[in-house]
């Protein structure tokens, strides 16, 4: 039942955009966009899971399985697990920028309170 | 009265934009591939073509590295511009010739010391203050314990963990080291410099972690790790260009392929995830530290005065 992953992913999604658009705390709004990325690795991987697929490992296939097999999709697709790699480590650096803007903003403003932060209101 | 009711609208339309959002991408769902489909073109292509082109049983690494390497090049300067943006933001103040806070934290100090008229306490801190000096210029030690006062690094007074924690991390290391040697070394191991680069990182700030900022300090440091990081990039476009140039495509292989399930086995995938775990290992590792070494750069007097305004300012309102 890979429709239950998909589910888990999209209530991830909608649980950390809920945190986006409601929380005030800084910190707590790159938490949100944290566990909308990480929803994305669980959709990319259950995308590629097939059932009674092996890994996309052409080396000491079990037995009863060929190349051919595989490429019928007897395996888990590789290219949305090679996305998932890419994803994880983009997904590290890019929270370290939020994070780093975070301590900036708290030093400038003295709080991680989102709406103390006024001055691009004018 | 204002407030809340501002307040209530804000989560109404939060909840509008979430639910919304939650039907699109319900919808969107039905029609993802099931697990009985059959896989797509693209993974059909990288699959038949791993053994025949690139000599590579591991398809993840073929497509990481290979087929769709183009891809991989773009991300790793995402990478990069994700890390030189974490360097811009947590770069120190640059260096004054002029005095910021001195002259108020002076004049606070010497209206303090008069209400009190303690001479002792003007020693403190002037001891305080002169010490804080040489530990910047290097001529004393930061003793590690509590907070250093204004001005001093995060890691620096990071101290190393208790004995049980020191002790069991020197296994956990030895372990990482092989497993991150393994993922690099092996051309057939999925996605090779990228786990490989996460693992070595992993390495690092378990050893700063256990033994405190001491242990990691040749290794964390800026001229080093960002000469790396450069030089794996630099590598990653050349390997890049070289195809363009020689094979008129990027990410064409244009090494001798060599025999199956060996290093040299892929071409140039081993030499593309070589350069990606460097370039992985030293972005995450500049991205970290970056962040510990963030400067504190106002006082706890600061800190007060703002916390007394704040509450005075939610007071009145």
């Amino acid at each position: 039942m890979i429709a239950v992953n998909y589910l888990a992913a999209a209530a991830l999604f909608c649980i950390g955009l809920w945190a986006v658009l409601t929380r005030r705390n800084l910190i707590k709004i790159v938490m949100g966009l944290s566990l909308m990325e990480s929803s994305m690795y669980l959709l990319l991987v259950s995308m590629a899971y097939r059932k009674g697929g092996t890994a996309p490992v052409l080396l000491d296939l079990p037995e009863g399985r060929s190349v051919d097999s595989v490429v019928q999709g007897a395996a888990a697709d590789p290219v949305l697990q090679s996305f998932c790699i890419t994803a994880v480590i983009i997904g590290v650096a890019v929270t370290g920028v939020f994070l780093a803007v975070v301590v900036r903003v708290a030093e400038h403003y003295r709080t991680l309170d989102a709406d103390d932060v006024r001055v691009m209101r004018g | 009265m204002t407030t809340s009711g501002s307040l209530t609208r804000h989560r109404v339309a939060a909840a509008a934009v979430v639910a919304g959002t939650a039907t699109f991408l319900g919808g969107a769902f039905v029609d993802l591939p099931t697990e009985t489909a059959e896989l797509p073109g693209i993974a059909r292509d990288a699959i038949t073509s791993a053994i025949p082109d690139w000599h590579d049983p591991e398809v993840v690494s073929v497509v990481v590295y290979g087929t769709r390497g183009f891809d991989t090049f773009g991300e790793t300067f995402l990478l990069l511009a994700a890390v030189v943006g974490v360097i811009v933001v947590c770069r120190g103040r640059e260096r004054r010739r002029v005095f910021l806070q001195e002259e108020r934290l002076g004049r606070r100090e010497q209206a303090e010391a008069r209400r009190a008229r303690g001479e002792a306490r003007r020693g403190r801190r002037r001891q305080e203050v002169e010490h804080a000096e040489d530990i910047e210029q290097g001529q004393a030690e930061d003793s590690g314990e509590g907070d250093a006062g204004i001005g001093a690094r995060g890691h620096v007074s990071a101290p190393a963990m208790t004995v049980v924690v020191r002790t069991a991390a020197r296994p956990l290391l030895l372990v990482l080291v092989v497993a991150g040697a393994y993922l690099l070394a092996l051309a057939f191991t999925p996605g090779g410099g990228f786990p490989a680069g996460g693992v070595l990182a992993g390495v690092v700030l378990l050893a700063y972690v256990a033994y405190g900022y001491r242990a990691v300090r040749r290794v964390v440091r800026p001229a080093l790790l960002e000469a790396f990081e450069l030089a794996g990039a630099a590598a990653i476009i050349a390997i890049e260009v070289v195809g363009l140039v020689l094979k008129g495509s990027m990410s064409a292989n244009w090494l001798p392929i060599g025999q199956e399930k060996t290093f040299f086995g892929g071409g140039i995938l081993p030499a593309f995830s070589a350069a990606e775990f460097v370039e992985v290992a030293t972005g995450v590792l500049i991205a970290v530290f970056s962040l510990l070494a963030m400067e504190r750069e106002w006082t706890e007097a600061d800190q007060e005065e703002a916390g007394a305004e704040r509450n005075a300012g939610e007071a009145t309102a």
